[in-house]
Order: C-alpha cells, then structure tokens, then sequence
C-alpha cells in the first residue's frame, strides 16, 4: 500500500489485524492520518470523536494495570445486544469459527480460546493504539459520525501500509483506560480501541475468509433501468 | 483516486447536475461497501437506493406537507441531543453561518433561509436518494458500524468522481418515507444520503467548511 492506494484497494485490503509485528510506528504518519481524518463529515458537523493514542512506555504500563484488574461491573456499555438475534448471533459464531480454525484451536478448547481473548489487552501486539471516547450526552447518531471517523482512520491507514483492529473489548476497561489518560468519566464514554500497526504476513489469524452478506439481502434498487 | 483524495475532496454537496448515475456504478460502490467492518460482524445496515419515478413520488409526497411545518414532523430518534450546547452549539451554528454566507442569504431573511433547507426534500436535485434503515434492536455501538459503512459509501462514491450529501434531515418525514418505500416496522429509519454529479463550481458546494484543529480532539501519549 501506497500513496496510490486506491479507495477500493483501502477498503479491500482492510481486515481486523489480530497478530502485529513489532515494528514501531512513526509519530509523523499518524499525525497525518488524524489530521486528514478530521475532514470526515458529521451531522450538524458536531465532530463529536474524542481520542488518546498511545505506544511506547505509556501503553505498556496500561496494559500492565489492565492485566492485574478485572473487567468492570457494570459495563461501559452492551456492545452485544444483537447477539441474542438468531441471524446477528450466527454471523458473529461464523466469524469466531473461521478464526479458531484459521488458528487451529478446537472449538472445546476453552483454555486456549481465552488465551487468544487475552490477547485484546495487549492489543494484539500493536505498538500503537487509538482509545476512542466522547461525550456521554452524544446520541445514536453521533455514535454514526464516530464511526463514519473510524472507518475514515482506518482507511487512511492502510494507505500508510498500516493496519488497524478495532476493539470494542477495551470497553470493559473503560473506567480504567479514561483515569490513565485524564478523561473525566463523568462527562465521557469510552467507545472502543483501534489497535494500529503492520500486520504479521505470516500469522494465519490474519489471513482467514471473512464472510459478508450479499447485497441483495442489503439493498432494494427502486426506480433504476 | 487514493484515500486522501477522496477523504479531502468529499464533501457535503448541495446542487446537482440532471444527469442520472448507472446502477452498474452505484452496484459496485455498494458490493465494495459490504467489506465494512462491524463488532461481531453484525453488518447493520440496510437502505433502499431511488431513483426516476420512484424518487419524485416520495419527493412529491413530502411536498405535500412541508407547508403544515413541524407539524407534519415524524422522527423517530433525536437528531441531536437536546441538551447540547456549548462548543457543539458553535459548531453546528458555525457551518449554517458559512453556508448562508455564501448563498448571500442574512440572518434576518428567514424566508429564504426556509426556502434553502426545503430543499433538503428534494435531495438537493440529485437524481438517486439512499435511505438508510436499520433494525430497532440495535443499539449505540451497531450505529457506529453503520457510521463506518455510510463513510465507505461515501468514499468510494468519489472514487467514481460522484458526490453525496448525508442527510439526516429526511427523519423528519419518516412517515412518508414509509409510505413510499418498504422498510419494515421493526427497523428505524435513520437517513438519507443524496447521491449524483455535483455542481462543484456552485457557491453552495465551495465555501470553505470549518473544523476543529485536532488538538481539541486527539492527545499523544508516548511518542
């Protein structure tokens, strides 16, 4: 990936990178990726994302904190109300499935299946990551424009040859993430983490087939020839 | 087009050329699309893309009732939340100002201004409208998901040298909009987002559109 790289390349290219290598990230590129990623749109153009991005020492005396601590109770948030829906609940097994398989871990493997979630403490490996917050009073369709950033940093990203996974997981570190970096919990929710780096070419986590609906099942076309 | 390009180059584009766009075109954007990410592969969004007769009769139909004003208003989720105020109220205020100000159109002329946000309900002229709607059981975090998709869209709609223009406005008129189009009960209608040729030299699709610089949005730790 390059500075040719096309919208289409980006977006197919882009995967949730579980294995990173170690090699760093360099400040200037993800300064501008998050300066261009300012110009992602937003509904009466509130801008309402919010961000730390760590690596080096910092990030590695927080995941150290997140280690020896429990996940919190309550949650931040339910990140999962969908999954009791039998269709939403089958797409996420699939997913978990290709992976575990892709790893060659058996699906009774408990023991080896929550190493491998562990894993989403360090982030993967990734030598920088993105914590992601904003302003609790925000609605559902702020948390669009929220997105509407991720994707746009995500696939800036890849751009820069950089990879990214986006963490929902680190939510259950919430409290604990916002006191490490001076964000008042009163006042703010913690979305999710953005794991940010290159990924491993080797590590078959990262190379399994992802499934998508088809279109048809996504959008009628009304109108057209 | 690389990612930059289109990222810089997107914008919120509020007059239109009269020159339909292929479905074969808006087919690829969309099929490219479905490679959005979302939590637990959810994949929360759906839409119904218009055009031709279809369009102008939802058009027409909320035309009909524009003049009964807020009373024909019919959403079903806060656009924004009510209690907002402060940097966010700039923000929002900030955007219409520059707006009207390069339309030439005061403060004082609230006519005008009326006559400027209907025409949200014709999409701006655009000849293709995609309605966006999801189902009621998703919460904060799918709305996240269908953020990153709509950003996709977008994105890869520039890529094939067409513009947008997301339009949460359309929630006003839900209840026409499903008279038009079936989206079913148990779904909520979120948004619009016009689609076609932009007039890019018009006044409307070039003033300059503020942000906040990232100091107020992102902190460094470690670097």
């Amino acid at each position: 990936m390059s500075n040719s790289t096309t919208v289409t390349e980006a977006v197919m290219s882009r995967r949730s990178i579980r294995a990173f290598s170690d090699k760093p990230v360099p400040l200037s590129v993800i300064q501008q990726v998050m300066e261009t990623a300012r110009w992602t749109p937003s509904g009466c153009n509130f801008q309402p994302w919010e961000g730390a991005i760590l690596t080096g020492e910092p990030l590695r005396q927080l995941q150290e904190k997140m280690k020896v601590t429990p996940p919190q109770d309550p949650k931040e948030y339910s990140w999962s109300d969908p999954e009791v829906i039998p269709e939403c609940k089958a797409r996420l097994q699939q997913v978990g499935a290709d992976m575990y398989t892709a790893m060659s871990i058996d699906r009774g493997d408990k023991a080896a299946r929550g190493d491998f979630m562990a894993q989403n403490i360090v982030s993967f490996g990734a030598p920088a990551v993105l914590m992601v917050y904003f302003p609790r009073v925000m609605g559902a369709p702020q948390w669009s424009d929220v997105g509407m950033w991720l994707q746009t940093i995500m696939l800036l990203l890849r751009e820069q040859g950089l990879d990214s996974c986006p963490q929902e997981f680190l939510s259950l570190y919430a409290k604990l993430i916002k006191e490490f970096v001076g964000v008042s919990d009163e006042s703010h929710i913690f979305f999710c983490g953005i794991a940010i780096g290159y990924r491993d070419e080797e590590d078959p986590v990262n190379a399994f087939d992802r499934k998508r609906e088809p279109l048809e099942s996504k959008v009628q076309f009304l109108g057209f020839e | 087009m690389n990612v930059t390009e289109a990222v810089n180059s997107r914008r919120s584009v509020r007059s239109y050329q009269d020159k339909p766009v292929d479905r074969a075109i808006l087919r690829r954007v969309l099929e490219t699309a479905q490679r959005s990410p979302s939590g637990g592969n959810t994949q929360p969004w759906n839409a119904v893309m218009l055009t031709g007769e279809p369009l102008q009769k939802l058009l027409d139909k909320v035309a009909e009732v524009i003049p009964q004003g807020l009373a024909a208003y019919s959403p079903e989720y806060n656009i924004y939340p009510p209690e907002l105020d402060g940097v966010y109220q700039e923000r929002r205020f900030g955007i219409g100002e520059a707006m009207y100000a390069a339309l030439d159109i005061p403060r004082e002329d609230k006519a005008s201004r009326l006559k400027w946000f209907a025409r949200n309900f014709q999409a701006f002229g655009a000849p293709v409208l995609m309605l966006v709607h999801t189902p009621r059981y998703m919460g904060p975090p799918q709305w996240s998901d269908i953020g990153m998709w709509l950003q996709t869209v977008m994105l890869l709609l520039r890529e094939e040298g067409l513009d947008s223009c997301a339009q949460e406005a359309w929630a006003v008129y839900t209840k026409q909009i499903r008279e038009c189009v079936d989206i079913p009960d148990d779904h909520i209608f979120f948004c619009g987002l016009a689609i076609g040729w932009g007039e890019r030299s018009d006044a409307v699709n070039s003033f300059p559109v503020p942000r906040a610089p990232l100091d107020e949005a992102v902190r460094w730790e470690g670097f």
